[in-house]
């Protein structure tokens, strides 16, 4: 990990972002529009952010996604 | 009762639960009279316990330990999926919604499952002696003055929530559990924690 890495992972994103029970409301919305090849960034913002400050909340989102996509 | 094996590498989760879960009208169904409600409540089970075997093997978890934490997830997240089934607004395909809960009831038993048994230290302080990624703040200058903030900025609420979870990777859910609090409200108090030492960068000093 590099010092430019620790520095993020200690300050995490710098933008707004949502809570984590607003994260854990609106994943699937996230995940479908991802999925469709919508933009979920433009649709709900402040949920990327949350993704990269939040480790668990990441983890749920890339196994969401993974099995969202086997359908 | 396993529906999980190892091959080569992956792992099979038995056959998909159905091929036309997507199509299939799951509020109706589960709002429907018994001949129709159980039916699917079963086959909601089974897709659920599905996705929590997925969530499991993501995490190396297999064999009879797997199966119970699989068959607790499934339970308790259909509990929560019927308590907020009026709540489904179809912004999303019915099991996406369905399957979050079970990722979620997973990857918190996995966690804990994981950490069980073992101590959470909880320092109100950046340790001297901890080894990386605590002495790695005294690497750079940059780095050194988060130090000093975490020292100087934070409350004590704050510095314990900081260091476990941002430099000691303890888990946001184990420690929910260990301080008998919530991952939500621990994120706050760390997302809070981060703007006190994003201030104290951007004036550039540390007091």
């Amino acid at each position: 990990m590099t010092d430019h890495d620790l520095l993020a992972r200690l300050l995490g994103p710098e933008g707004p972002e949502v809570s984590c029970d607003a994260c854990f409301e609106l994943l699937d919305q996230y995940v479908d529009l991802e999925l469709a090849g919508d933009d979920p960034d433009a649709r709900l913002p402040g949920m990327r952010a949350h993704l990269e400050g939040c480790p668990a909340c990441r983890e749920d989102h890339e196994s969401l996604r993974e099995i969202a996509a086997q359908g | 009762m396993s529906q999980t094996c190892q091959m080569a590498g992956s792992t099979y989760l038995g056959p998909a639960v159905s091929g036309t879960n997507d199509q299939r009208d799951w509020i109706s169904d589960l709002h429907g009279p018994s001949g129709q409600r159980e039916p699917a409540l079963a086959d909601l089970h089974a897709l659920l316990l599905r996705g929590a075997h997925f969530e499991l093997a993501r995490r190396g978890l297999s064999g009879r330990d797997a199966d119970d934490l699989a068959d607790q997830a499934a339970d308790d997240a259909l509990l929560a999926i019927l308590a907020k089934l009026d709540t489904f607004e179809g912004r999303s395909r019915f099991t996406t919604w369905a399957y979050k809960f079970v990722l979620l009831e997973a990857g918190v038993k996995a966690r804990r499952r994981a950490w069980h048994g073992r101590e959470v230290v909880l320092a109100d302080d950046v340790h001297a002696t901890a080894g990386d990624p605590h002495d790695r703040l005294e690497t750079s200058e940059t780095l050194r003055l988060v130090r000093d903030a975490v020292r100087t900025r934070l409350t004590d609420h704050q510095r314990v929530v900081f260091v476990a979870l941002a430099l000691d990777g303890v888990p946001i859910d184990v420690l929910a559990e260990r301080l008998s609090t919530t991952r939500g409200a621990l994120y706050k108090t760390l997302h809070d924690a981060r703007h006190k030492l994003r201030a104290a960068l951007s004036e550039g000093s540390p007091t």
